[in-house]
């Protein structure tokens, strides 16, 4: 699994989870908030993405994550392991 | 999952993807069957074998044994769920009406307690009328889904209760969130909401943090918008405000309030939840609040100890005086202790520990075990780095009973945390 997957996946999440995002380019230094995201919306692009990448990494290691970035970092390390 | 299994949390296993419909995730069970982690969640659904007063029984699920202790954890801020003028009329009611009300409120549960009840909420909070809920998540619930619908705003505290999420859930309208009391934050969010039907929702007293909301800035931002607002004032009835009226009477801005909520089930010392607001939206309510159309209407019993907790509670100041008394002195021995309590402006204490969940049960263990039922607050239901104790400061707690309880918290928590 490549990081740029990675990161495809969960910005393919984020257009499906949010509103008005269809012809926007999700820019991964950017956070999800960034894009209107509310915790709710963040819980569900977060799982979305775990469950079609097949990894499953615990919530509370995601807290001070601050962009999509940063959140396809960790989730290569729970692919590596 | 084996090598990090504590890092996990009930956070992780919301979605269920096992193909049997009728069990939970796989994983799950191996994580709630790990023995640290059962452990953890002994310290929850431990029973009382009295009534929630600060000084109770209960069976410990630690260890199995039967324990005397000061119970700091019950919601019973104003003593009054076991007053004896409460009970009394309670039992009066118990009496006259029997167990339950036999109907939802639309159609035959209404009893004339109820409405009395109801009539004597809205006069206390000022406001043209009242509805009562069997349950406060309910009332939350159908509030905001009674009121709101797909295409309007909800601007709501991030902080805010599950209730007010999930009513926000299910109403169908944008939720959208700012961050914890912050100005610039809701202003933002206002401005994406700009021209629509927008309420902006908050709470009186935060539950985890024990804060409040910052009310007077909050209203002239709505105002600017022509947003309504929703406030939530289940841990600050009977107790903000020069009559108790909550916090919204505390900063003068009640008439700025357009719908006041309140729970039965803390001051009151009861259970059920009240929406207090014009008589039109609470006559709409009537109409579409599925809580209180689908619901059995409350007790009777519950309801008619409630009328009497209410006078009790505004006849004079006594109890509340009392309560503010006994917060004051916990507040000012667990800073000189030098313990981080946040930002706690009321009876609701935090005690932050931080990031280590080992460190917060063993606390909690070892308190429970020399006499102080003080519940351990976990992630997710706070953020992993800020876990707590969180504290419920009583008006029937005795100067002895306060002085026990400071004395375990320095030699569980204190005395650790200096190593």
């Amino acid at each position: 699994m490549t990081k740029e997957k990675v990161i495809e996946v969960i910005a393919e999440n984020i257009k499906e989870n949010l509103d008005d995002l269809e012809n926007e380019t999700i820019d991964p230094m950017k956070s999800m908030k960034d894009y209107g995201a509310n915790s709710l919306d963040m819980i569900e692009v977060v799982s979305c993405s775990m469950r079609e990448l097949n990894i499953k990494v615990p919530r509370a290691e995601l807290a001070d994550i601050e962009n999509i970035d940063q959140l396809a970092d960790k989730f290569m390390e729970h692919a590596d392991a | 999952m084996a090598n990090n299994i504590l890092n996990f949390s009930l956070a992780d296993f919301f979605y269920n993807d096992n193909p049997d419909v009728l069990s939970p995730p796989d994983d799950f069970s191996e994580w709630i069957n790990n023995p640290i982690v059962k452990h953890s969640f002994s310290f929850f659904e431990q029973e009382l074998l009295d009534a929630p007063r600060v000084s109770t029984e209960i069976l410990s699920n630690l260890d199995g044994q039967k324990r005397q202790i000061i119970n700091l954890t019950s919601y019973n801020y104003l003593g009054l769920s076991t007053h004896p003028e409460v009970l009394q009329a309670a039992k009066e009611a118990l009496e006259k009406y029997g167990l339950g009300s036999s109907g939802a409120p639309l159609l035959s549960g209404t009893l004339d307690i109820h409405t009395e009840f109801a009539r004597k909420l809205a006069e206390f909070k000022q406001k043209e009328d009242c509805i009562l809920y069997s349950s406060g998540f309910g009332g939350n619930v159908g509030a905001i889904q009674g009121m709101m619908r797909k295409g309007d705003y909800l601007v709501m505290d991030e902080k805010c209760h599950r209730s007010l999420v999930d009513g926000g859930t299910l109403s169908g309208a944008k939720m959208l969130f700012f961050a914890h009391n912050d100005m610039d934050s809701l202003q933002m969010m206002l401005e994406k909401a700009k021209g629509k039907r927008t309420l902006v929702v908050v709470e009186g007293v935060y539950s985890m943090d024990g804060d409040l909301a910052n009310m007077p800035e909050i209203c002239d931002l709505a105002e600017q918008y022509g947003a309504g607002i929703f406030i939530d004032e289940a841990h600050s009835t009977l107790m903000f405000g020069e009559n108790g009226r909550g916090v919204a009477e505390h900063f003068g801005v009640e008439d700025r309030v357009g719908v006041t909520f309140g729970t039965l089930s803390k001051s009151f010392g009861g259970v059920g939840g009240f929406i207090c607001a014009n008589k039109d939206l609470i006559r709409y309510l009537k109409g579409y609040s599925s809580p209180w159309n689908f619901s059995c209407a409350p007790s009777p019993a519950v309801s008619g100890g409630l009328i009497k907790a209410l006078e009790v509670a505004t006849r004079d100041s006594s109890l509340r005086d009392k309560m503010w008394e006994n917060t004051r002195y916990m507040k000012k021995n667990l800073l000189d202790m030098n313990l981080d309590l946040g930002g706690t402006k009321s009876q609701v204490i935090p005690i932050i520990i931080g990031n280590s969940g080992e460190k917060l049960m063993t606390y909690a263990e070892k308190m429970q075990k020399a006499g102080l039922f003080l519940q351990p607050v976990d992630f997710p239901a706070v953020p992993a780095h800020s876990r707590r104790f969180r504290m419920s400061v009583s008006s029937q707690l005795t100067q002895e009973e306060m002085d026990t309880t400071l004395s375990i918290i320095e030699d569980v928590i204190v005395k650790d945390m200096k190593n």
